[in-house]
């Protein structure tokens, strides 16, 4: 007998993030932040459905078609072949030359956990390198499906900027041939990106080690208002690697279109040109392509078909595609509105320290350099919620609430000042 | 060392110039077999004779060949799409799945399908519960969970959906067995029983899983007597292996949902089976009960032995962290539809009319076929259950049917009942017995 079979199996620590959630539902004080999550929250700190998906739901509703049949293993053809373009340019020299294989995932994380069970079966016995630091859950992602990972220079947390000496020192120390994962725009945790001259450095280092890169593209368009410029880097590494290595994108449409909890994103892997003429392109495209459906049956047998089913009709429908994009500028222009108020207002405070990297950092969150004390006194004290690194997502922040938020960091500041000081 | 580095950029693609065996470059990569089912319907869909008749794939059609909304389920999006505080938040829901869902999942499963010995286990704290990419989902955080800290043997049953030996390998098993299941139209009880007691040791150290089809065993459509299943999971006691049941058509049966559930009711028997020393797995679906195929709405629940009081928590924990590093958390959509059809009895008792209806049509189809075509396996509904029927066609039969008269089966010989409708049933009826002359 082994009745004690299930009782080996260790209690594991709450998913940071969801953890918050749940203790700030249950928080009593009347004024309370919750600048945890990262899901994007109106000027009344509601959740926002995006015009364009309202209406694009009652087209999808309304068409006599609509049931609740299965979609295709790869998913939904018009939301994958879209999907493509949205990132990869409507002029996408990989398009043009039939490079591309899509299929659809469970946003990001569907998309980066095809990517690792791709990595482990076929290209084994490469590290895996993620930027320090980066979204919690990248390791584990990687980890468990047997792929080694390392990390690699990214921030500098005295500069509060980005380490560009250290980051291409990574690159270059790597064995030839590891994978590096960028984050394609509006890096999370830290809200800070390479600029233009400084992608170009970094693709240049990992085209000369030979490296392979994923992009995780979890913002574009959220990032700035702009589906191009947040594509900046995508396509420059498409340009840049396209004779060196495969490429590998994990987009994600739970933000820039509110579909968080519908789980919509698609992988994309970018074949590199073939120099050898004998090298059939078609056919390792069907190959790959077939390992990519076998992969999916076995995980999820096929993906969910409402969320999908939405977003496809907005990337398909010109007017909701236009709709989407002044969406996003809405979105975005209030978060950059936000960053502003909230560094103003510390400036304001002289609260000590210097603020203006979180104007400077783009998309959902900022890095704030706050400490997990600091952190976690602005849970007991303020009632304001966050993770222990310091990051806050700034789409939980508006009018109404900015005044307290600042208020309160600047009270743990000034409290760790003094306390440290006897 | 530095061979199989230098060479990804020029030859990384390029099978001539390939280094050594570390590398495993693209272009090694051999093709995949297309999925047998969804293969053949794209093959459907080009077909160009207007008198085409699909009976591959597991969705319900209605009499008019059509894929519908059950009418309960409409009236759940309706709602859903004119309430406000229902769909003005697409947030994520937390990674083990929306906390209504889960209450009223567990609630239809242990109260309403297991009246007896449910409620207790719920009272008790012994169902740990996660909700799912419907049943492959189910499948797959089980297969992992359990890789991870109980068995990687698995036995399947021969025949069955071909999935379930492509998730387990994948999710790591090393030992995956078969049982015998059916052989020349028939169920192989005695011989299923036989293989496990020949193969499994209880006290070897080993723990060995075992699928269970609970009802319309795919792709037979065959199930055991009552009377089999009692001797089966005799067997499978006292053998201590690990149930893993696959529900995925509760309800296609006997049109009862409820009802349907009677393999794990016959588990979940304490007076018979005392508990389950290694747990007790069970993978449900509302694909097929609910029609919600698409929107991937499920659940896995892990019934933990007594007297343990971290078990719960403990798998649950685990379950969350495999969602997590898997795809952070389930769609909400159609969780929000099943949610709302579970929530009321009034809701229940007409989703159950729909199941019921959609078993009576498939019932009628049997029937007619019956009438047409004389097969006396159509009409055994003590055993023949749910939405395929085995045919025991061989494949030069089934090309035949396909090539001659555009009607597409999978090459098993499994016929999808739903297929057939009043339009198309002669014709159906009459290729059969042109190509069995």
């Amino acid at each position: 007998m082994s009745q004690a079979i299930l009782n080996n199996v260790e209690k594991l620590p709450a998913d940071a993030l969801f953890d918050i959630k749940q203790r700030f539902s249950k928080d009593p004080r009347e004024v309370k932040v919750d600048l945890g999550i990262g899901a994007y929250r109106d000027e009344n700190g509601k959740p926002w459905v995006l015009p364009s998906v309202r209406s694009a739901e009652k087209l999808v509703q309304e068409d006599p078609s609509y049931n609740h049949e299965y979609l295709g293993i790869n998913g939904l053809p018009t939301l994958t072949s879209n999907a493509a373009k949205i990132i990869l340019g409507e002029d996408s020299p990989a398009l043009a030359e039939d490079r591309v294989i899509s299929v659809q995932s469970l946003s990001g994380t569907g998309a980066l956990h095809i990517a690792a069970k791709f990595i482990s079966k076929f290209l084994p016995n490469r590290t895996l390198y993620l930027s320090n630091p980066t979204w919690a859950n990248h390791h584990a992602i990687f980890q468990t499906q047997g792929v080694k990972t390392a990390i690699y220079s990214y921030w500098d947390s005295k500069t509060k900027s980005l380490d560009l000496e250290g980051y291409l020192q990574s690159i270059k120390n790597a064995p030839n041939g590891s994978i590096f994962v960028l984050h394609a725009c509006a890096h999370n945790p830290t809200g800070l990106d390479p600029n233009q001259e400084q992608w170009n450095q970094i693709l240049d280092a990992i085209a000369a080690k030979d490296h392979i890169a994923i992009f995780d593209s979890a913002y574009q368009g959220f990032a700035s208002g702009d589906l191009n410029r947040d594509a900046f880097a995508v396509r420059l590494g498409i340009q840049k690697l396209s004779k060196v290595c495969p490429i590998f994108i994990c987009q994600s449409f739970a933000k820039n279109i509110g579909l968080y909890g519908e789980r919509v994103g698609c992988f994309h892997l970018v074949l590199p040109q073939q120099n050898d003429a004998s090298a059939n392109l078609v056919s390792i495209k069907t190959a790959v392509s077939s390992q990519l459906s076998k992969m999916i049956r076995s995980e999820v047998s096929n993906s969910p078909a409402y969320g999908a089913k939405v977003a496809a009709k907005i990337l398909s429908t010109p007017h909701l595609t236009e709709q989407w994009h002044k969406d996003m500028i809405t979105m975005s222009s209030r978060i950059n509105k936000m960053r502003a108020s909230l560094r103003d207002k510390l400036v304001s405070l002289k609260t000590p320290g210097t603020w203006d990297h979180i104007v400077g950092q783009c998309g959902m969150f900022s890095y704030t350099g706050l400490s997990p004390d600091m952190v976690e006194r602005l849970e007991s004290q303020h009632a304001v919620y966050l993770v222990s690194s310091g990051r806050i997502s700034i789409a939980g922040l508006n009018d109404g609430n900015v005044d307290h938020v600042a208020k309160a960091i600047d009270e743990v500041v000034r409290n760790q000042a003094a306390s440290s000081k006897f | 060392m530095s061979n199989w580095l230098q060479c990804s950029r020029r030859c990384f693609w390029n099978r001539t110039n390939y280094g050594t065996r570390a590398l495993s470059s693209f272009d090694k990569i051999p093709r995949a077999p297309p999925d047998k089912i969804l293969g053949l319907t794209e093959q459907f869909s080009k077909d160009k004779n207007a008198k085409k008749v699909n009976l591959t794939v597991g969705v319900y059609k209605d009499n008019q060949g059509l894929v519908t909304t059950f009418p309960t389920v409409a009236k759940a999006q309706k709602i859903l799409d004119q309430d406000e505080n229902m769909n003005s938040d697409l947030s994520y829901l937390p990674i083990i799945g929306s906390p209504a869902y889960r209450k009223s999942t567990l609630n239809f499963l242990f109260r309403d399908s297991c009246p007896e010995s449910g409620p207790k286990l719920l009272e008790q704290e012994r169902v740990s519960f996660v909700q799912t990419l419907s049943g492959t989902g189910a499948l797959v955080v089980a297969a992992d969970l359990l890789a991870q800290f109980v068995s990687r043997t698995v036995w399947i049953p021969n025949l069955s959906w071909p999935n379930h030996t492509n998730i387990f390998k994948r999710h790591g098993f090393n030992d995956v067995r078969q049982y015998s299941y059916y052989e020349n139209g028939k169920l192989t009880v005695d011989k299923w029983i036989d293989n496990l007691k020949k193969n499994v040791k209880k006290n070897d150290g080993s723990r060995h899983c075992i699928i269970l089809h609970a009802c319309c065993h795919n792709p037979t459509g065959v199930d055991p007597t009552v009377e089999q299943w009692r001797k089966i999971l005799d067997a499978v006691r006292e053998l201590e292996m690990i149930p893993i049941i696959d529900m995925a058509y509760q309800g296609l049966v006997s049109g009862n949902p409820a009802k349907d559930a009677y393999v794990l009711r016959m588990c979940l028997d304490e007076s018979r089976y005392g508990n389950w020393p290694h747990g007790l797995f069970l993978c449900q679906s509302f694909a097929k009960n609910m029609g919600l195929y698409g929107e991937r709405v499920g659940s896995l629940s892990v019934v933990v032995p007594p007297n343990q009081p971290e078990s719960k928590g403990n798998v649950e924990s685990q379950l969350k962290q495999i969602v997590r590093s898997m795809y952070s958390s389930p769609p909400a959509y159609g969780c929000r539809v099943a949610t709302l059809v579970l929530s009321s009895d009034d809701f229940k008792r007409d989703w159950y009319k729909d199941v019921e209806s959609m078993v009576q049509r498939l019932l009628n189809v049997r029937q007619g076929m019956y009438d047409r075509l004389g097969w006396e396996g159509l009409i055994n509904f003590e055993q023949q259950h749910g939405m395929f029927f085995y045919t025991g066609l061989k494949p030069h039969a089934l090309n035949r049917l396909r090539d001659e008269y555009s009607i597409y089966m999978t090459m098993d010989g499994r016929l999808s009942l739903s297929g057939v409708n009043d339009h198309n049933i002669d014709y159906v009826c009459d290729a059969f017995k042109a190509i069995l002359d």
